[in-house]
């Protein structure tokens, strides 16, 4: 039996008496931080996390601790139990999830759960020595355990792993940024990314301004796939949904985007970070978000399929704890690719417009409308005559998300996996795997620095 | 604890490093919320861990482990030094003298949150939903949180500290929709509500009853309210928006961490160089921005940052023109002035950094009123909505909830869907009035993140409604 499973199976123990769910999380995880092409923050960590829902008469309460001792787990049970006898019957709650044999699904590999910390150092320091330019970033690598045993006979586990490069090469007029991730080390080169990082500022250096306006662009993967993210969490979960608040509401069935556009979650994916299960135990399934243009489903875990009735079932997209005010969402979603060999090809695509690399610090002005506003950064260019050319400086955007989707004049046939786990709290691996694309509308409403640190 | 400190510091140093410190926190954090006449989340929370970090050669070493043991202590620091000898780079680093601290430190409260039973906060959440029940009215949320910790602190220098900082808060939330239009209200902030360091009076003096029926009021009203037209204008921004505004446009820029460059990939750098020390000028002659970890019921508010480097106010802008950045030791030893003070770790798993405290923007004179009587013509902005600013902290746009039209001084009507943006110097520069000190509030925001691994910091800001001449709101035609 896994660590984490028999974690899960003791604190399911010491709720006796109760309907319960427990759910461990064993992360063992390093991350190198380098800046200026030193390691200044460097954090490795190793901590068991268990949390216990107790259900008692419709009423539900969560504990959680990471002291795991039977002193520690009675403890837990207690204070769940507590919070439980707290609580009013809430007449919407679904029920624990039933048994149910999870997927099996890749996103284990022993080479990368066995890094040690040294190794850590050695492939942040075979980044930092492949950069002609200073080097910013971290390479991090985890093995996670995340299980989860319930009262009604569920009991699954699943190991995972990740590793990522992350390199921003920077002077004080030049940056340049690229990374790579993967649940396999073996996959993820940190001198060509370095590389690529390096590359990529070299060419920014006399960045140019730019008037605010519509543009046709290019994004790359990472501005694609952020975008994305931001949108989809929004759009595509079931409680937007049901509580008419978000885009999707009224809108499925419609042909709402670019039919070159197609969109799924999967967490089955192994070119992705695979998932077998989510947060409440249930199994982990695809869903087809959009299809050729038309939006067809959102995420739903058992809650809200519960509210919205009509024979509804899970997705499998419960999340967190900390996250269920925001419902199901959507962490494994998968762009389908497009006939573009290269980003080049997109740009004679786009003729005249602009060239993104990477977005900075996006936030939702309103869901409802899909608009999200950001900065580019390290790596913004004008596209002329079909061609990538002079550098820009960091510009910021105001994009209706619905408007940017309309029109794709293409996407490129190579994926990327694109890192989106910024490492707060528990490590949950997750990115997007998305193509680099070209949309007709970008809008441009104002500019910022140079690029460069 | 201090004796685990001492055991992980001992180790440290004895596999080889000059400096290390130790840090056991023990955190509990309780956290009821209620959506729509449910309760949405009743979680209880504790986490408790030992961190070493550790200096071998000039390089850092961190790690931590959960185990609040003689193995788990030493097994942290060990792996601490491991790291710290195999990183790459030709490492040189230095750190401001500081005499060892000793002291404690407790948070005065009057109400132990953690006494208040849970289901006393579920009720008071549920009751002021009732208050935001309005037409068109389609979600109502509110929440209350908790938080204990328990920090004991350990330097090879000889630095040996014991605070126990205690927090609560709260906020709701009222979303209204028809028609495919969104709005929302919040009270007393936007994203998480405010909290203080203080006992349950704190979420008893934000009378969500008295303030929802508010909230679910204006929600609605915006459905029928104009969108905000794009000009250039003068606005007066809100106590809660300057919050923000303060937040990323003086917080962030002004630590030297990202001055440095040491954030670069992830959060950004700086505009401000170490050089503009003393003669940049970030804004006009009533911009006055004062770093104060003292400060009573500050988030940011301790005795010890954790370097234990005693807390300090330190004014970060004088009359416009810079005074002072916030500092770790290893920040404060470079630019050459100072002992750091500003250093801070979101629990026992993860490296201090550079964090701001208690960022205030000191207040000026007269009342709101006196600030929006000033304007022939303009806009009252109230709230966040949304926010951005670019790596160097310059462009930034933000969104509030609600904007109120001025005309010959006085309010006129509701507006919708506001935006404002500009470039930080300029826009501080155009600053000619923040409201008095009977209008000063300080919010307490939880949500502040930084770092890699990512870590969330509790500060906050005492800001006073604010007014600015000839600001882009919308997007420039």
């Amino acid at each position: 039996m896994s660590q984490a499973l028999d974690l899960a199976e003791r604190a399911l123990r010491a709720a006796e008496g109760d309907e319960a769910l427990a759910l461990a999380n064993r992360e063992r995880s390093g991350l190198a931080r380098f800046a200026g092409s030193e390691v200044h923050q460097p954090t490795l960590i190793e901590n068991d996390v268990v949390e216990l829902q107790i259900v008692r008469d419709g009423r539900v309460g969560v504990a959680v601790a990471n002291r795991t001792d039977d002193e520690g787990l009675r403890a837990l049970a207690a204070r769940a139990a507590e919070a439980a006898d707290s609580a009013p019957v809430d007449p919407d709650f679904p029920g624990l999830a039933p048994q149910a044999e999870p997927p099996g699904v890749e996103g284990y590999d022993e080479e990368t759960a066995a890094l040690s910390p040294e190794d850590q150092a050695r492939l942040a320091a075979a980044a930092i020595d492949a950069s002609s330019l200073d080097l910013y970033g971290f390479f991090t690598s985890g093995f996670t355990e995340l299980a989860i045993a319930s009262t009604t006979g569920l009991a699954a586990s699943q190991a995972m792993t990740d590793s990522c490069i992350f390199a921003l090469a920077a002077n004080e007029r030049e940056s340049g940024h690229a990374e790579q991730t993967s649940w396999r080390v073996s996959e993820v080169d940190p001198a060509e990314a370095a590389r690529a990082a390096v590359a990529k500022a070299e060419r920014t250096r006399g960045a140019i301004e730019l008037e605010p306006g519509s543009y046709r662009a290019v994004l790359e993967p990472y501005a694609f796939a952020e975008l994305l993210l931001y949108f989809a969490y929004d759009a595509f979960g079931a409680l937007g949904l049901l509580e008419e608040r978000s885009y999707a509401a009224g809108r499925i069935g419609e042909q709402v985007f670019d039919e070159r556009f197609s969109l799924a979650d999967d967490g089955l994916d192994p070119r992705g970070l695979p998932k077998a299960f989510d947060f409440e135990g249930s199994p982990k399934t695809r869903v087809e978000l959009v299809e050729n243009g038309v939006l067809r489903d959102v995420v739903w875990d058992r809650a809200t399929a519960k509210r919205a009735g009509e024979d509804r079932e899970t997705t499998g997209h419960a999340p967190p704890s900390s996250l269920r005010r925001w419902g199901p969402l959507p962490f494994n979603i998968s762009v389908a690719g497009g006939e573009a060999g290269s980003t080049e090809e997109l740009a004679e695509l786009v003729g005249d417009g602009i060239y993104v690399s990477r977005l900075h610090y996006l936030s939702i002005v309103n869901p409802r409308d899909g608009v999200i506003t950001g900065m580019t950064r390290d790596g913004t260019f004008r596209i002329r005559g079909g061609r990538i050319a002079d550098p820009l400086v960091n510009l910021r955007f105001t994009v209706s998300m619905p408007e940017l989707l309309a029109e794709l004049p293409g996407l490129t046939r190579e994926i990327v996996l694109v890192n989106e786990a910024s490492y707060y709290d528990e490590r949950y691996p997750n990115g997007v795997l998305a193509p680099a694309a070209a949309t007709a509308r970008f809008d441009v409403t104002g500019t910022g620095s140079t690029p460069g640190i | 604890m201090r004796e685990l400190c001492e055991e992980a510091v001992s180790a440290a140093l004895a596999a080889g490093a000059s400096y290390a410190d130790a840090r056991v926190v023990l955190r509990r954090a309780q956290t009821v919320a209620t959506r729509n006449g449910r309760v949405d989340r009743l979680d209880d929370i504790e986490s408790e861990g030992v961190g070493v970090r550790a200096l071998v050669d000039g390089a850092w070493g961190f790690a931590c482990d959960r185990r609040l043991s003689t193995e788990g202590a030493q097994a942290a620091a060990a792996k601490a030094c491991a790291f710290a000898k195999a990183a790459p780079g030709g490492h040189k680093r230095a750190l401001a003298t500081v005499d060892p601290a000793q002291g404690e430190y407790r948070t005065p409260v009057e109400r132990d949150p953690f006494e208040i039973p849970l289901a006393d906060k579920v009720a008071h959440c549920l009751r002021a939903e009732e208050g935001m029940a309005y037409d068109d009215v389609k979600v109502t949320s509110a929440f209350v949180r908790a938080q204990r910790e328990k920090r004991v602190f350990v330097s090879s220098e000889g630095a040996v500290t014991d605070q126990e900082l205690v927090e609560c808060g709260g906020g709701i939330d009222a979303m209204a929709s028809r028609d495919g239009i969104t709005q929302i209200r919040s009270h007393p902030s936007a994203h998480g509500g405010s909290s203080s360091q203080a006992g349950w009076e704190y979420v008893e003096s934000l009378a969500f009853e008295r303030e929802a029926p508010r909230v679910g009021e204006q929600a609605a009203a915006l459905l029928r309210a104009e969108p905000c037209p794009s000009m250039v204008t003068t606005i007066v921004v809100d106590a809660e928006q300057m919050e923000l505004q303060t937040h990323e446009s003086v917080g962030h820029p002004t630590e030297l961490d990202r001055v440095y460059g040491t954030e670069a990939a992830y959060a950004g750098t700086s505009f401000l160089k170490p050089g503009d020390l003393g003669s940049l000028r970030y804004g006009s002659e009533h911009m006055n921005v004062t770093a104060d970890p003292t400060t009573p019921g500050g988030l940011g508010t301790f005795a010890f940052d954790d370097e234990g480097v005693p807390a300090q106010r330190v004014p970060i802008v004088a009359e416009g023109v810079l005074q002072g950045f916030l500092a770790s030791r290893e920040t404060a030893a470079r630019i050459g002035s100072g002992s750091g003070g500003s250093m801070r770790a979101d629990g026992w798993s993860r490296m201090p950094l550079v964090r701001m405290t208690n960022l205030h923007l000191e207040p000026g004179e007269g009342s709101l009123e006196e600030l929006i009587a000033g304007v022939d013509e303009g806009l009252f902005l109230q709230t966040n909505k949304s926010w951005s600013i670019d790596d160097k902290r310059l462009n930034f746009q933000f969104g509030t909830q609600v904007a109120w039209e001025i005309e010959d001084g006085e309010l006129g009507r509701m507006l919708r869907d506001a935006t404002y943006t500009g470039q930080t110097p300029v826009f501080w520069g155009s600053l000619d009035a923040v409201a008095g000190r009977d209008e000063w509030r300080l919010h307490g925001l939880t949500n502040c993140g930084k770092g890699q691994p990512g870590q969330h910091a509790h500060v906050s800001h005492g800001t006073s409604p604010a007014r600015f001449r000839n600001v882009q709101v919308g997007f420039k035609s």
